[in-house]
């Protein structure tokens, strides 16, 4: 009789390959065939995880075909199945395993898009921590360069491929034109959940930058920077009022020492 | 620092389990459920539906219902997810905590499904101890649910109803008694659910679920499939009929997963589940008077099984009405359900 941590490793194996690895008279199902029954977990297994890729990568869905995309995503649930059981932060790797598959290698715009997607559910998995105005501050000596703490739900993307036209394009029950949308043209997304939407916007390549320097810790003075590096008529004021409007904002306190605080 | 909620302890009445496509119409009609149930792993992250349980928890009694812990685990437990469990008790506050009798997680995987144990001394070991893990973690007492099952191990031991037994004696755990569950793995592994039910501590039942299930069939072979996305059947309330006549009233949920409903046919479930209870203690109390000698009838002394059970409710003459009528209940569930379904 097999010891019970090797007879669970057994049957997990038979569950995720598809096939059974168990030997049949180790189980019992009444007068039905065992096997038959083990059947019933592997499309458990397969079909629930199949239906939790499917809710966090919808537009990847419509881009694909149902029938691919399930083929896909049966293909990874077998070559990654989930380490942990909060199934929210299961398909981080889905984005990354479509791009490898040949089939789709004409179509980068599929794992781009799956890659915006996966962004999204981060999103909406993360806090949503209380917006401060510009009015609390003040009265408040914040020094040469405060550091200004942004939502932890903000994401930001750059892509080669116009992923936020085709999602976008994507929200309606329409017929999209595939065609009309894809391009290779960069786009730099920003996004973050509000209550329980998720925003997303374009942004220029400083105001990305900008963004992406203040997300990381690296102060407002190196923030200003990199976006004046990129676009010399950047507007600092403008920069920092939408920040706060957008309800960005979650904290704006004195620069630590470090510049890499 | 976590919210200071009031500590509201659950009715020995229906609750429903919440589900998201529910929670905005929970939070403005504020209905009358008796309480709510959720899965606690969806609620270890930060999203919107954090937010909003904490505002449900304010006005309905709370219980948390894991299905990721896998108990079952030869490996162990996941002392990441026991942690973010124990971080979604301290949120909460919940009354109660339950998980499964099963393993989903072995070989680094997790297979989004509750798989059978076999039951054996090993795996009561096993269990025991990540039982008791649990349990210290949270510094409460857990219920344990038995399994839907579709198949079973050759060498065990024991059945599943007596693995519970001596688990709840080892532990000091209590018992959730899925009732749709024991009638699946009655039905697919040919046992009695009856006899299921009868052999199970009735002191350690804390909770009971009920829910729907989907009926397959392959050549010879029916195989009932525990998806909970139906109405509870007349056979499982039938049971719940006979679980009810043995251990009295229980905090009954109702559990609806797939192809969910609008709420209000949760809400009709967890009524009639509270119905057929009044109706049974009822029935019960009817039962005890008659019993007594005529003078002590007519004096208004309170009977002691009067006492068992605060259950009270102004359908409880209908019901007497309908049981002169028709003496089998389960004879009047079809056009109740009907009932239902128009108004849904």
């Amino acid at each position: 009789m097999l010891p019970l941590e090797h007879l669970q490793t057994t049957m997990a194996r038979s569950v995720l390959a598809m096939e059974p690895v168990v030997a049949a008279n180790m189980l019992t199902a009444g007068k039905a065939d065992p096997l038959a029954r083990l059947r019933i977990y592997q499309n458990n297994t397969r079909s629930s995880l199949t239906a939790a890729l499917m809710a966090v990568f919808p537009v990847t869905v419509r881009l694909v075909d149902e029938r691919f995309f399930r083929f896909a995503a049966s293909e990874f649930i077998r070559r990654h199945p989930p380490v942990e059981s909060r199934l929210a932060r299961y398909g981080a790797g889905f984005p990354r395993f479509l791009k490898a598959i040949d089939t789709l290698s004409d179509m980068p715009i599929v794992a781009e898009t799956a890659r915006l997607e996966w962004a999204i559910a981060e999103a909406l998995d993360t806090a949503s921590l209380p917006p401060r105005s510009l009015a609390e501050y003040n009265n408040t000596d914040l020094g040469l360069s405060p550091d200004i703490l942004l939502q932890p739900s903000l994401r930001l993307i750059v892509s080669h491929w116009s992923i936020l036209s085709v999602w976008m394009a994507h929200q309606q029950e329409t017929a999209v034109d595939q065609n009309s949308i894809w391009a290779r043209r960069p786009e730099r997304v920003a996004l973050w959940r509000s209550g329980n939407y998720v925003r997303l916007f374009l942004l220029d390549r400083a105001s990305f930058a900008f963004w992406h320097s203040l997300k990381h810790g690296f102060g407002l003075e190196h923030a200003t920077g990199r976006a004046l590096a990129l676009d010399p008529a950047f507007d600092l004021v403008s920069a920092l009022v939408r920040l706060f409007r957008d309800r960005l904002v979650t904290n704006v306190r004195v620069a630590a020492d470090s510049p890499s605080n | 620092m976590p919210t200071k909620f009031s500590p509201f302890t659950i009715p020995e009445s229906a609750g429903i389990g919440l589900r998201s496509p529910h929670i905005a119409e929970m939070l403005t009609r504020r209905p009358s459920a008796g309480w709510l149930e959720v899965h606690a792993e969806n609620y270890m992250g930060d999203g919107a539906g954090v937010e909003a349980l904490e505002r449900l928890r304010q006005i309905y009694p709370l219980s948390v219902h894991g299905v990721g812990l896998s108990l079952g685990s030869a490996q162990g437990l996941d002392r990441d997810h026991l942690e973010k469990l124990r971080k979604v008790c301290e949120r909460f506050q919940p009354d109660l905590v339950s998980e499964h009798l099963a393993w989903s997680v072995a070989d680094g995987a997790y297979l989004n499904d509750l798989l059978p144990l076999r039951y054996d001394e090993e795996a009561l070991a096993i269990v025991a101890r990540n039982v008791e893990t649990v349990q210290d973690a949270l510094k409460r007492q857990v219920l344990i649910e038995n399994l839907s099952a579709y198949l079973a191990f050759a060498d065990s031991s024991m059945n599943e109803a007596e693995f519970l037994a001596e688990l709840a004696a080892r532990t000091g755990c209590g018992l959730l008694l899925d009732v749709n569950n024991v009638h699946v793995s009655a039905h697919n592994l040919q046992y009695d659910a009856k006899a299921f039910i009868d052999a199970l501590p009735a002191d350690a039942i804390g909770e009971i679920h009920l829910a729907g299930h989907a009926t397959n069939r392959v050549g010879a072979d029916t195989v009932l499939i525990d998806d909970h996305g139906s109405r509870v059947p007349p056979v499982v309330w039938t049971l719940y009929r006979h679980a009810i006549e043995r251990l009295g009233p229980r905090p009954t949920l109702i559990e609806w997963d797939t192809d969910v409903p609008i709420l209000d046919v949760l809400l009709g479930e967890a009524m009639w589940a509270d119905m057929l209870t009044a109706s049974i203690m009822f029935n019960r109390k009817q039962a005890a008077r008659q019993s007594q000698p005529t003078e002590a009838r007519s004096t208004p002394i309170c009977l002691a099984v009067e006492s068992e059970t605060t259950t009270s409710m102004p359908v409880l003459a209908a019901f007497a009405a309908a049981r002169c009528a028709r003496p089998s209940m389960s004879a009047v569930l079809p056009s109740i359900e009907e009932e239902y379904h128009a108004a849904a």
